[in-house]
């Protein structure tokens, strides 16, 4: 069964506006074909080749599932970045070529849902402004609520206050104006679901908050798109493979893995799908697990890790794959 | 007698269906070695040699049209057959371009499609059809899409919601099952509707199989193989009309096994669909009598193997229990014991 | 064909007080009363303070005493409603969830079937499984759908049952929580006339 990810569409930047001191917003054309249809709250994985390494960083798709003449997506410089986000913002220009995988979607709308509850923070925002446009078009109630830092640094609040006057609300730390979140879960009809999309902090909020008023899981969804965390660097030896490798500071497991030619299975990239999971046959230290797909269990018997976000504390962790 | 009425005899009343011999050799054995049991054996859905069923992501063979014919006359007696839960529209579009693109992408004579932004002009010249529409408004189609465009494809569609870590049958045009009923499962999650087979859940094959659909990927479909008898070429083998052809299953002889008796492959084919993001079910079936399975020496003495040594829990679900050892005894004659080949090629 | 030892056969368990949960809507038939009374004496042990956001909704049958009646009547809570028939139950049920916020918790009791009706509806409001509590509770008579016909046939306990449509099903443990009923599929296609002896198998 091919896991590789072979079949990337070459796309072409034809538009770049910076949206604030911190993010920038990409256009993209395909130069093979269609872009295809995609379901809002889809991402993508762009592909940058720089000069000594690759990245891989998924992309939230912000543009309307019904306009397929391109894609956009928006890209908050993060400090200190690994270098993708930093390539993004230094190295691509209108014209600079990219690939970009298939769009994956792990963040979609419950399709049985009676109200739909948007929680976004900064760059978050992103995966609900494609999802805005199915919800307009259908009959479910929904209301967003998004937090920035202030005025000056929410992209996309303009907009937003045009689009959706009335089922939309903006909050602005700097105003100290937060979203009451506890509040808005306990006013809830039954059959809402909720959708939090932001920084880890605000996530947390959400997620502790929905146990405590009695929402059930399935219906709180969230996305994260942290960067793998950094640590020291280890080495690593793929047993099937044959191949010993060395993990960077600042790169992941999976990208060193990637690094050295091998084709390694992934999905999210952001440790929550599972898709990623590989086999430790040893570590002469310990595994440092940063995913949120393990249980405790699982993490505990340290047999199991997720290479995309997870790393270890050791000399040489040794792998199945 | 007219062209109409003589395609409403072919997949009942007077049986007319019939291989050719290049539809024959094209015949998509069920049986890579001499036994058979359960597993998960999905592959990547990728282009197959030429000329075989899996050349094109979707195959119209030779029965096209009578197949089409027969799925309409299904629907005329019983519209239950085809339906979709309210939320499933996106779904029901996605398909209907997943089979549109497929086909004229596939076989350019036969049928065409042209687009300008959402007006999309479709012609599917086999079945006489000259169609403009608008893209995503159902009152441009004469039906709701995705019966529009399932009746003009082979093999049984399903469509699933994906959520809560779980697949959902709420959809589907279902006219030639192998006994089951998608109105009665309609709503079921994934193990739900797999209730029914034996064996599968305590081997973990359900588990395994839901794991990986969840995780399917745009633009890489994946199928797999299973397979049946029927009596008579008969597609509707539906529980709601079993009191119809339930009892062909003690008609079948030593004399008549060879022409009645039909081995029936489902091709399955599941892709993930973009709009929805749920994922499309496709089940095309092709059947083959026994008679014509006893013509490729290889397949005789590998079918017959393998029916002899069926799993009992399998002859029973699988409906197989009175003509399994009619087929074994007529196969017979053609095996000799030498070794078969591994693969399905016909020597 | 599998009759028995089907996987979408729905699996119940003994009702127990969910303390995430901040709303408590109670619904019992006949028996059911007997575990929804248990269930509010855990209550009292654990999270006293929820009884004022419980509330029990009961319909007697003609089995059950007068005795469990009065029982809940006793237990002081918030709201308790007694309903002559099943049906007006569910029509307010309906009206009920639809006020509804998220937090609530749906416990119900009582026989099967009636267990479907409430959970169909719970469904209609994408009522989650962790939001809903179910403990089978007096007869394990079942719907069944006669998947020739079409026809809904009520509290059969039989393993074969006739069908108005004329044929004798046997009664599959295959279940939809859409039409709430089991599968019953003609037993007798294949050899007309050979039946399997009735026995009452669903108490």
């Amino acid at each position: 069964m091919s896991q590789s990810h072979a079949d990337t569409i070459p796309v072409r930047v034809v538009a770049v506006e910076e949206v604030t001191p911190q993010i920038k917003h990409f256009t993209l054309q395909s130069l093979a074909g269609e872009l295809p249809a995609f379901s809002g709250g889809s991402h993508i994985i762009v592909v940058m080749r720089g000069a000594q390494r690759v990245y891989r960083n998924p992309y939230s798709l912000m543009s309307s599932p019904n306009e397929l003449e391109n894609y956009q997506i928006s890209v908050l410089r993060v400090d200190p970045s690994r270098g993708g986000s930093a390539f993004m913002h230094e190295q691509v220009r209108v014209g600079t070529e990219l690939e970009i995988a298939h769009p994956v979607n792990l963040f979609g709308l419950a399709k049985l849902a009676r109200k739909h509850l948007l929680l976004a923070g900064g760059i978050g925002i992103t995966p609900f402004l494609a999802q805005l446009h199915d919800l307009r078009m259908s009959e479910v109630p929904y209301e967003l609520h998004y937090a920035t830092r202030s005025p000056q640094h929410g992209a996309y609040c303009q907009l937003i206050s045009r689009l959706e006057p009335q089922r939309s609300r903006l909050y602005h730390d700097s105003n100290r104006h937060f979203i009451d979140i506890d509040g808005l879960l306990s006013q809830q009809p039954l059959g809402t679901h909720v959708y939090v999309c932001g920084p880890a902090g605000m996530i947390t909020r959400v997620l502790d908050s929905a146990r405590t008023l009695g929402w059930p899981d399935s219906h709180v969804h969230y996305e994260r798109f942290a960067a793998p965390p950094t640590g020291a660097a280890f080495d690593v030896r793929l047993q099937k493979s044959g191949i010993d490798l060395h993990v960077l500071p600042d790169q992941s497991l999976l990208e060193a893995i990637e690094a050295a030619g091998v084709d390694a299975p992934y999905l999210c990239r952001g440790g929550v799908c599972g898709f990623c999971r590989a086999e430790v046959l040893s570590v002469d230290g310990e595994l440092v697990h940063n995913d949120h797909f393990l249980s405790n269990d699982e993490k505990a018997s340290g047999k199991s890790i997720m290479p995309c976000v997870s790393r270890a504390r050791c000399s040489t962790l040794v792998l199945n794959l | 007698m007219n062209v109409a009425l003589k395609m409403d005899q072919v997949y009942r009343g007077e049986y007319t269906f019939a291989n050719s011999p290049a539809a024959i050799r094209r015949f998509p054995l069920p049986f890579p070695e001499d036994r058979y049991m359960y597993s998960v054996n999905i592959e990547p859905h990728v282009a197959g040699p030429k000329g075989s069923v899996i050349e094109f992501p979707i195959d119209c063979d030779e029965h096209y049209v009578e197949e089409c014919r027969e799925r309409a006359i299904v629907i005329q007696q019983d519209p239950l057959r085809i339906q979709a839960l309210p939320h499933m529209m996106s779904a029901q579009w996605d398909t209907l371009e997943l089979g549109m693109q497929s086909l004229s992408q596939s076989y350019p004579d036969q049928f065409t499609l042209t687009r300008a932004g959402r007006h999309w002009h479709w012609i599917n010249r086999p079945l006489g059809l000259n169609q403009h529409f608008t893209f995503g408004d159902p009152a441009s189609l004469p039906q709701p899409p995705l019966e529009y465009i399932t009746r003009q494809l082979q093999g049984d569609w399903v469509i699933m919601d994906q959520r809560d870590n779980d697949l959902w049958v709420e959809g589907g045009m279902v006219t030639g099952p192998a006994d089951w009923s998608m109105d009665f499962d309609m709503g079921m999650s994934f193990k739900e509707w797999h209730g029914p087979v034996p064996l599968g859940h305590e081997m973990g094959v359900f588990d395994r199989a839901l794991k990986f659909l969840l995780n399917l990927r745009l633009n890489e479909p994946v199928r797999r193989y299973n397979w049946t008898m029927t009596v008579n070429p008969n597609l509707d083998s539906s529980p709601h009309n079993y009191p119809e052809w339930g009892p062909d299953r003690t008609s079948v002889t030593l004399e008549n096994v060879a022409r009645k008796l039909h081995l029936r492959t489902e091709l399955q084919g599941l892709w993930r669909l973009p709009r929805s993001n749920g994922i499309v079910f496709m089940v095309r079936t092709y059947m083959l009598s026994v008679g014509d399975v006893a013509s490729i020496p290889k397949w005789a003495r590998r079918v017959h193997r393998v029916l002899r040594d069926l799993h009992p829990a399998l002859v029973d679900y699988k409906g197989l229990t009175r003509h399994r050892p009619i087929a074994v005894a007529y196969l017979s004659q053609f095996d000799d014991g030498s070794p078969t080949t591994p693969g399905i090629a016909p020597e | 064909m599998l009759i028995t030892g089907i996987r979408s056969k729905p699996v119940y368990a003994p009702l127990q007080v969910d303390l995430q949960g901040r709303y408590h809507l109670m619904v019992g038939h006949g028996v059911g009363a007997t575990p929804l009374l248990r269930l509010l004496s855990d209550f009292r042990t654990t999270q006293p303070d929820a009884l004022t956001r419980t509330r029990v909704w009961y319909v007697a049958d003609a089995q059950v005493s007068q005795g469990s009646a009065d029982a809940l009547r006793a237990t002081n809570i918030a709201e308790l409603r007694s309903f002559t028939g099943v049906d007006v139950l569910l029509a307010d049920l309906t009206a009920a969830l639809d006020q509804a916020l998220m937090g609530t918790r749906l416990y119900v009791s009582g026989p099967e079937s009636f267990m479907g009706l409430v959970m169909r509806i719970a469904q209609q409001f994408n009522l989650a499984p962790d939001e809903v509590r179910a403990e089978e509770c007096g007869t394990m008579a079942r719907r069944v759908h006669c998947i020739h016909c079409r026809a809904t046939i009520e509290n059969v306990r039989t393993n074969i049952v006739e069908c108005s449509c004329g044929r004798w099903i046997v009664v599959r443990d295959h279940y939809s929580r859409r039409l709430a009923a089991y599968m019953g599929v003609m037993v007798d296609a294949e050899a007309p006339g050979e039946r399997p002896e009735i026995k009452e198998v669903f108490l």
